[in-house]
Order: structure tokens, then sequence, then C-alpha cells
């Protein structure tokens, strides 16, 4: 205990000290000519890719050290394929972009990052908690948090539909800039349903899948924990049987009727289509719509806004899926690549990044949350401003705060989702479909 | 048929010969046998049987590949409910798909067979395109045909007055797309299989079945399919292996939803392998598809040697 | 049954039958035969027809999803010929086909012909071995094969799907051409024996000859395989200059949750074209090859 205490304070100590140290010339003389290789999430948004070649070369020119970019696809889970296989494999990329549960996965196989995070902390401030829980690991951080893929699930709303169909001024309570906390306080769980359902009736319902895909766990998820349900806690015992569960079960039975009948079906792109189309008034997802909009459907972009979920009865969460850079324990690199690591997330380049993602990424680094492509973003003028947290939500996955690799159970089986379907769908009881859940978890719980 | 009994006659005194001084052709011959099968030997040992041998290595290990746990695994999911289903419906799946790829495989070539001689070339052509598609882009645009608010599908349904059917959101419906997508793609090999196989049924037993006076139906209970046995069983049973490992249309139409209603095998195996990251009992689960597997192909395969032996 | 197979001559007479049955027959027939063609198209045409729209006529919900209202378009295609690796992904296909198929070939005739003929130690079990090899699923193997293709460095890199097709390909094949092979008389081998042929002389002057129809049909099972192959790419290549026609399509197209119906479509399409080709020209050998094979396995 006391030598991890004094460890933990030397590294911190020390770090503050290497934030300019890192960077310092000792890549030039030890890697001169040396190559290290990244395997990075390919990017979807068009020339995003680019920017990350631009921005690792920079440091690659300054240190004399070759650098190789491979963008890796996440469709069809290629990039979950190649860390599986790179880890198994013990050889492939130094460095290798991992989604949100993939760090507990290969928490084994992994470098301790800890000097470049906290290094990062030192002369930034706190990562969001949310990657803090998937990527440091027993005391220990495995993976740099960065923005590179890395986003949120905020709701993408019309601004016309809600002002002129449920009476709310989004602009209002969530505005592009600071906001008065008093003016967003009746924006709950239970106000909603009183949306939703006035929305439902005008035919521009809120819409989101409840299947078996991500964008599912992502508005279901903090859904749960904003009425206090988890599935299990943080040591791994079953808690998914209880009245904050039963209660947002019966707040779900509500919700759907208000919502599409097709929604079992809908994918992650259906969403977007729906807010696309027109016809749907409001989605949980990150930007991704309003910029396909923009381009297709203009009139529905000016209209589109990004602000707060609902905030329920016991918190007020927003879905959350951060992006890692891990760093390979059996890379022949580390020094230099770790080097790289810390020039890719600091502030000036996770600020490149997010804008050649045209404000799609999102920052880990709490104090990040003012780059000004998200201010500057239009039409209309400043919807993005709030896609980073600028209120009180807290920044969660579905299966906090069960230990991730449990939690990656929980996500990927779709618990919540199936869950709530057995309610909605095929009228169980809460009793029913509660003890179902609870015969999924015990099969999670394998070590 | 007068075959069968000539072989073994001859086999018979070809080892008489060998016997009185033919040795190094012996010899020989099983050189030459074995340099032949070492190209095959050598790619099979390399990249499936070690592989295979390693993935029942990784199936006996805990989820952080730390520890041996023995048949851990396969206890563990024996006792899953979830595993039971996937077992059920990848039986289920696996059942209707080869069955109606034989049906319609037979309908079709059998229509196809008896359409005059210039059609016959376009026709089968036409029908066998769905197979030439690649698996994974065709089930796209299945998937597309079956998108909640742009099925293409449900507004021809609606254009005609029905409800639009919850294509992939409804548990009959999503286990009737698999199987349909399934059907699609692979119907037309059978079709081309059976095909190939009715124009080598001679013309004297139909001619004979006619003197007798049978009907068009009982020429085809009769004659033809006795005559095809071994090839339906055939295509059975690759059919069966393939179609049981199906990956890609579940994946890309349901992803195994709704409410794990369609996974298979591969699909599930993925799921818990890849997604979840436990890759050892990711491997378990694909690990048991080869024993029920190797039921399946013996009795099938038993079937064949029992038919043709009888013929 | 094996004379039955070896002649083309005995084929049913189609006309004959038709002229001696009801009109009616005809007439269901074609009218069943219409029924399952709209089963067998009505997908590839919807895909041709939505490769063919606009993407604002695509998203367009009020018009007839199964027409092109809003006028045809190449756009999709052309994108995808100019703006993603399509033509690359294309060649690289083609190369691992070819070599996919000469290599699958080569080793099936030499293992068919040896197990068919030469009943060496061992060949029963051998066989069998091949056949079984047939029942491991490839997703169970692609990550013991990933260590051993980064072993031979080949990772990322497009011949590692030359390496590994075959493992998919070989069996079938091989087990085809074991009942082709089989099926030959053996009065060829005893006269080919007599002029004082030794085996590889025998395989290469008698049996690949007479057995032509079923080597074709096996080299269109390979070509098959590795023209569709989609798991093995995706876990080993990642690079757009390296990816193959399945996966390239898909990755290039599908951006995050951003679905380019009209490109996908088009290269579905655009990657069927190939193989109907090949299967248009190879039709006749391969009904006549597949089904004599097959029956004698």
């Amino acid at each position: 205990m006391h030598t991890s205490w004094t460890r933990r304070r030397l590294v911190r100590a020390t770090s503050l000290a290497a934030v300019g140290t890192l960077a310092a010339p000792y890549v030039k003389r030890a890697h001169s000519a040396g190559t290290v290789t990244l395997g990075l999430w390919d990017h979807w948004v068009p020339g995003a890719n680019d920017r990350m070649v631009e921005l690792a070369n920079e440091w690659g020119a300054e240190n004399n050290v070759d650098v190789q970019i491979d963008f890796i696809t996440s469709v069809g889970n290629q990039n979950l394929l190649t860390a599986a296989a790179e880890a198994r494999a013990r050889a492939g990329h130094d460095i290798l972009s991992h989604p949100t549960f993939q760090i507990a996965v290969h928490q084994n196989a992994l470098e301790p990052v800890d000097d470049v995070c906290e290094a990062l902390m030192a002369e930034y401030g706190d990562f969001a908690d949310n990657a803090v829980y998937l990527a440091r690991l027993d005391g220990t951080w495995r993976a740099v948090p960065t923005c590179a893929g890395s986003q949120s699930y905020p709701m993408c709303s019309r601004l016309d539909y809600f002002r002129d169909i449920a009476g709310v001024d989004l602009q209002d309570m969530f505005p592009a800039g600071p906001r008065d906390p008093e003016k967003s306080k009746d924006w709950t769980r239970a106000n909603f349903l009183e949306h939703a359902r006035k929305l439902h009736a005008a035919g521009h319902p809120f819409g989101d899948p409840i299947g078996q895909t991500s964008d599912s766990q992502d508005w279901l998820g903090p859904l749960f924990l904003s009425f206090g349900s988890m599935m299990a806690d943080e040591n791994g015992n079953i808690t998914a049987d209880s009245d904050e569960t039963r209660e947002a079960l019966a707040y779900m039975e509500e919700l759907v009727q208000y919502m599409p009948d097709d929604i079992y079906a809908w994918d992650d792109a259906a969403n977007n289509r729906w807010l696309i189309s027109g016809e749907g008034s409001t989605i949980h997802n990150p930007p991704s719509p309003w910029t396909v909009a923009k381009r297709d459907a203009p009139e529905v972009a000016a209209n589109v806004w990004h602000h707060d979920a609902p905030a329920g009865p016991r918190g007020h969460y927003r879905g959350n899926l951060p992006y890692f850079w891990g760093l390979w324990e059996f890379s022949p690199n580390k020094s230099a690549a770790k080097d790289l690591l810390l020039h890719l997330a600091r502030r000036e380049q996770q600020a490149a990044l997010v804008e050649a993602s045209q404000g799609f990424d999102m920052p880990m680094l709490k104090s990040f949350d003012d780059f000004t492509t998200y201010v500057d973003a239009a039409p209309p003028s400043g919807t993005l401003y709030n896609y980073p947290v600028q209120g009180n939500e807290i920044l969660t996955v579905a299966g906090w705060p069960a230990p991730p690799s449990i939690a990656a159970n929980i996500y990927f089986q779709a618990l919540i989702p199936n869950m709530v379907a057995r309610v909605t769908v095929d009228n169980e009881s809460h009793d029913d479909a509660i003890a179902w859940a609870i015969d999924e978890l015990e099969g999670f719980m394998r070590g | 048929m007068s075959q069968q009994t000539g072989v073994p006659w001859r086999r018979r005194q070809r080892t008489f010969g060998r016997h009185s001084g033919l040795l190094d052709w012996f010899s020989s011959r099983s050189t030459v046998g074995v340099l032949m099968c070492l190209p095959v030997i050598l790619i099979i040992g390399i990249l499936v049987v070690y592989p295979f041998v390693f993935s029942i290595y990784l199936s006996m290990l805990n989820k952080p590949e730390t520890e041996f746990v023995g048949l851990g695994n396969y206890v563990f999911l024996w006792g899953r409910e979830t595993f039971w289903m996937v077992v059920r419906q990848s039986l289920i799946f696996t059942f209707f798909a080869v069955l109606f790829k034989v049906l319609i495989g037979l309908a079709v070539a059998h229509i196809i067979h008896h359409l005059p001689d210039r059609g016959q070339r376009l026709w089968r052509g036409l029908a066998l395109i769905p197979w030439v598609i690649p698996p994974a882009l065709g089930t796209l645009g299945w998937w597309w045909l079956f998108e909640p608010r742009y099925s293409a599908f449900n507004w021809l349904l609606q254009g005609m007055g029905f409800e639009a059917i919850a294509w992939l959101s409804d548990v009959f419906w999503a286990r009737f797309a698999v199987v349909t997508v399934n059907v699609w793609y692979g119907a037309p090999f059978f079709m081309i299989m059976y095909l190939a196989a009715l124009k080598t049924i001679p013309a004297e037993l139909y001619d004979a079945a006619k003197v007798d006076g049978a009907s068009p139906w009982q020429q085809f209970i009769y004659v033809t399919l006795p005559m095809m046995r071994n090839i339906i069983a055939i295509t059975i049973l690759f059919s069966t292996i393939v179609t049981f490992a199906n990956f890609d249309i579940v994946r890309v139409l349901t992803q195994g939803g709704p409410r794990n209603s369609t996974h298979l095998f591969a699909t599930y195996a993925f799921r818990v392998g890849i997604e979840t990251g436990d890759v050892p009992l990711g491997a378990a689960v694909s690990l048991f598809m080869f024993p029920i597997l190797a039921v399946l192909a013996y009795f099938i395969l038993r079937n064949v040697r029992d038919r043709s032996e009888r013929v | 049954m094996a004379t039955v197979a070896a002649g083309p001559r005995l084929v049913a007479n189609p006309i004959g039958w038709l002229k001696h049955e009801r009109r009616w027959a005809l007439v269901f027939s074609y009218f069943a035969l219409f029924v399952f063609m709209i089963f067998f198209l009505g997908p590839p045409y919807y895909m041709l027809v939505t490769s063919l729209k606009t993407n604002q006529e695509i998203a367009n919900l009020a018009t007839n999803p199964w027409i092109i209202a809003d006028g045809i378009t190449f756009e999709h295609y052309w994108k995808l010929f100019a703006e993603t690796g399509f033509l690359t992904f294309f060649k690289n296909t083609v190369i691992v086909t070819l070599a996919v198929v000469a290599i699958t070939m080569v080793v099936s005739i030499l293992a068919a012909y040896a197990l068919a003929r030469l009943k060496f130690w061992g060949a029963g079990i051998l066989a069998l071995g091949i056949f079984l090899t047939y029942l491991v699923p490839e997703t169970l193997l692609f990550i013991p094969l990933f260590k051993f293709i980064g072993w031979l460095g080949l990772l990322n890199n497009y011949v590692s799907l030359i390496v590994v097709y075959p493992t998919i390909s070989i069996p079938f094949c091989t087990w085809i051409m074991i009942g082709y092979f089989s099926s030959i008389p053996r009065e060829l081998d005893d006269a080919a024996l007599i002029d004082g042929c030794n085996h590889w002389q025998m395989l290469w002057l008698v049996f690949i000859p007479v057995a032509l129809p079923g080597i074709i049909a096996a080299t269109i099972f390979a070509f098959t395989v590795s023209w569709a192959g989609f798991i093995y790419p995706l876990a080993f290549l990642y690079s757009q200059d390296q990816q193959v026609l399945t996966v390239g399509t898909v990755t290039s197209l599908i951006r995050g949750d951003v679905f380019h119906w009209g490109g996908l479509m088009a290269g579905a399409l655009l990657a069927a074209a190939p193989p109907v080709l090949v299967y248009a020209f190879l039709m006749d050998y391969y009904i006549a090859g597949l089904t004599s094979g097959a029956t004698k396995g």
C-alpha cells in the first residue's frame, strides 16, 4: 500500500517535470531512423485521417522517426478482430486504437501508460470519469484516452418542433454559451414523457432503437442509471433486482407508447435517417445526422440542436463511448511510441483533430470542452456547443459501474434493451424480465 | 452394377501379381501416393489441424487466458439457457434453410429441365445470379429491403392494402428473414446440381414408366427421386455444414436480435469471443459445432454409402 | 450408375415428354418458373435500381422504391471508381482468386488421384481427415491463423489470403475429384500401365483429360470461395491498397453510421459480374462435371 502510494506520488511528481522533458530530444538519439507503427480508427469524416497523418508526421520529422499509420475501420468490427489477433500473435502495430471496453479485454497485453496520462492530467486537469473507469484498471492507466473516435450521445432535437409542439425553447435552456441552471431544471425524465406525448400526437415522435446495436445501449443505459438502476455494482454483485429498475421499466412502458412502432428493428443508422427525413423530432446521437443533413436536407440541419439528455430522479447521465490509444506491451519502440502518444494527446493536436472531424470527436479531458470547433459550428449557430458536456451530466456507458469486463457483456449482449423489449413487446411482468436479466448476468460474471 | 462384383475379383488378381515379384512396383505406388498427398497433408496440417488444436487449447483457458480450466468453459456453456437457445436456433435455421434449398432447387431444376433446350441456358443463367453476388454484399441489399422505414417489401404490401411487417424486429419474421436470405443465396447452387443430375437419368427409365402408365408425378416419385438420392444426400451434407456455420447473413441482418432469437453458433461465438473479449469462451462455442456436425455428417454419409451399395 | 453418368448421350428427351402431356403442364411450369424468378431476381433488380438512383431519391420515402422516378444517374458507379479503391480491390481479388484456384487444383488433383487409385496405407483415414477439415468453421481458425500469418510476415498483405483460402477450397475440391477419378474405368489404367506409363504420366495423360468436366466444376467452386470470402480479409487486411472486393466495398462505403446505399449496391453488382461471366462460359462443363463427380462421392 505504502509503496504503491509513494510510487504514484513519485510518478506524479516526476511527470510534472516530464511534461516538457518527455517530448525532449532523447528520441532523436535513441530512435533516430526508427519506426513507430500505428493502427488508428478509420474516421468516417472525410479529411480527418489526413489531419491525423499530418500531426503524426510533424512529430516524426521533428524526432527523426518514421511514422507509419494504418487506418482500421470499425465496420464489421474489423478493429476488434485486428486487436484480438495482434494481442495473441504478439505482433502487429506498436499503437492501436481501442474502442470503449477493449482496454479491459487486452489489459494484460497493454503497456502501462501512467507516465503519459499523469503528464496530461498535470497540465490539463482530469479526464472524464468514464475514461478513468474504462482505461485506468487496478490503478494503472493501460491506454491514453483520445478524442479521435470518442463520442457522446446528447439529444439531437428539432428546435422548431419542440418550440411549436411541446412549447419548449431548447436554445434558451441550453444556449451556446454560459447557461442559467434554473432554466433547465424542468428538463426531467418525467416532463420529457409529456413532451414525447405531444410530439407523437403531432406526428413527429421521439425515436431511438431498442435492439442489439450500440445506439440502443447508449440511450437506455444512461436512462436506467438516471433512475438509479444498476445491473451490477463495482464489485460485480448483481443489483438488477431493485425498485429503481422497476421504476425505469415502468417509465419505458409509457415512453414507448409515444415512439414509432418499428424501433425494435432500428439499427444505428435508422435514428439518423429518422431525424434527417424530417419526420423525427429528437434522437440520441453524436452529430453525424446533423452533418449528413447539412448536405442532404439543409432545412432540417438548420433546426437541429444538440443538448443535454433529461435528468432522472437519481442522477443526470449521458451516454459516452470513448476511444483509447493503447501501446502493446510487446512493442519494440515503447519510449518513442509514448512520446508520440503524448504529442498527439495534447491540447493543440486534439483541437486540430476535433476540427478535422467537424466536431464529431469529443475530447476526454474535461478542460477541452471549449474548442472553437464546437463554438463555431453552424447552422444553427452554436449547435455543437453542448456536445461536450456543459451542464451537470455525467458521461457514462451502459454497464457502469460493474467491472468493465462484466459491463462489456451487459453492453454487447444488449441486456437492458432486451429487458425493456421483454416488458414492452412480450408483455412480460417486471419480475420476469428482471429474473431473466439476473440469469443472464450470472452468465456474465465468469472471471 | 456388374462392376460392383467385378472389382474385388480384379483386385484379388492384382494382389497375386504383386507377390510374384512386383514388390518394387508396390512400394513405388505407395511412395507416389504419399508424395502426391504431401501438399494436402502439409496445407491441412499447418493451416487447419494446428490452428484447430490451438483453438481447443484456447477453449480450455480462463477468460484472461492465464489459467488452464479444462472443460470448465464447456461445462459453463452447458448450463446457460442462452447457449441452448443458440443450439436450438442453429438447428431450426439449418433444417428449414436446407429443406427449402432442396425443395426450391428440385422444383426449379425440374421445371427448367423440361423446358425447350434453347430456353434452358437463359433461365439457369438468370437463376444463378443470387449465388454469384458475394453474400456479404447481397445480404446488405436484402437488409435495405427489410429496413423498417424504407422497406420496399412493405411498400408493396401497403400498396396492396396489407399491414406493414416488422421484418427484423418480430421474432418470427426475423427468423423467416434470415432463412429466406440463406435460401435465396443457396438454392441456385442446388438447382444447378440437380439439373445436372436430372440430365444423367436415362430416358429409357421414363419410357418404361410411361409404358406402365405412370403419371408425371409417379415418374417423379418412382424414377427421378430414387435416381437422385445420392446427389440430394451429398448436397444436403455439404450445405448442412455451410449453413450451420453461417455467419454473414445473421450478422448483417439482425446481429442476433430481436432478443437473441436469431443467433447462430458463429454469430454468438463472435459476440462472446470478439465483442465482449472472452476469446476462450468464444472458441468453446465454436467448437461445440464440431461434434454436432460430425454426427450429422456421419448419418448422411452412412446413408449415401448404404444407398450406393444397394443401387 | 458409373456407365450411366459417363455418357451424355443418355440425356432424357424433354421435348418428347412435353408432347405427351397436357398443355396446362407447360403453362403451370412457366407460371411456377416466373414465381421463382421473382424470388431469385427481385433483390438483384432492386439493388440495380437503387444503384442508379440519386441519393435524394434513395432517401425519399414518397416515391415508388421499385422504379427510378427522378432519372438515372451513374454517379455511384463513377464515385466507386474515382473515390474508392475499387479498382485496386478488383485487381487484388483477381490475383488472389487466380492463385487460389491454381494452388487448389494442383493440390486437389494430386491428392484425389492418390486417394482414388493408389490404395496406400492410411489413404482411407486421410480422405476422412480431409472431409473433417470441412467441418471446422473459419470463425474458429482466424486467431491462430493470424499468428501464423504474422510469423510469415504477411499481415496486411493480400498474399495471406492465397495462403489461407486453400484450406476452405481444397477439402471440397478433393472430394469432388475423388468421386470423378473413382468413376473412371480401371481398364483405362491397365491399358496405360501396359503402355509403360508411370503414375505421373498416367495422371497427366489419362485422368486429367478424362475428368476435365470435374476439374472445371472444382475450379468454379474454388473461384467462388476466394471471390466471395469475407472473414479472413476482414481479419488480415486493413490497408486500402491490400484490400479485396468484398470487404473493401463494405468498409469504404459504410462510414460510421452513414451508409452509401447507391455505391454499396453498385459495388455488389460489379463484384458479381466476373463470376457471372466465368460461369456463363463454363456452365455446360460445370453441370456435367459436378453431377457425375458428386454422385460418386
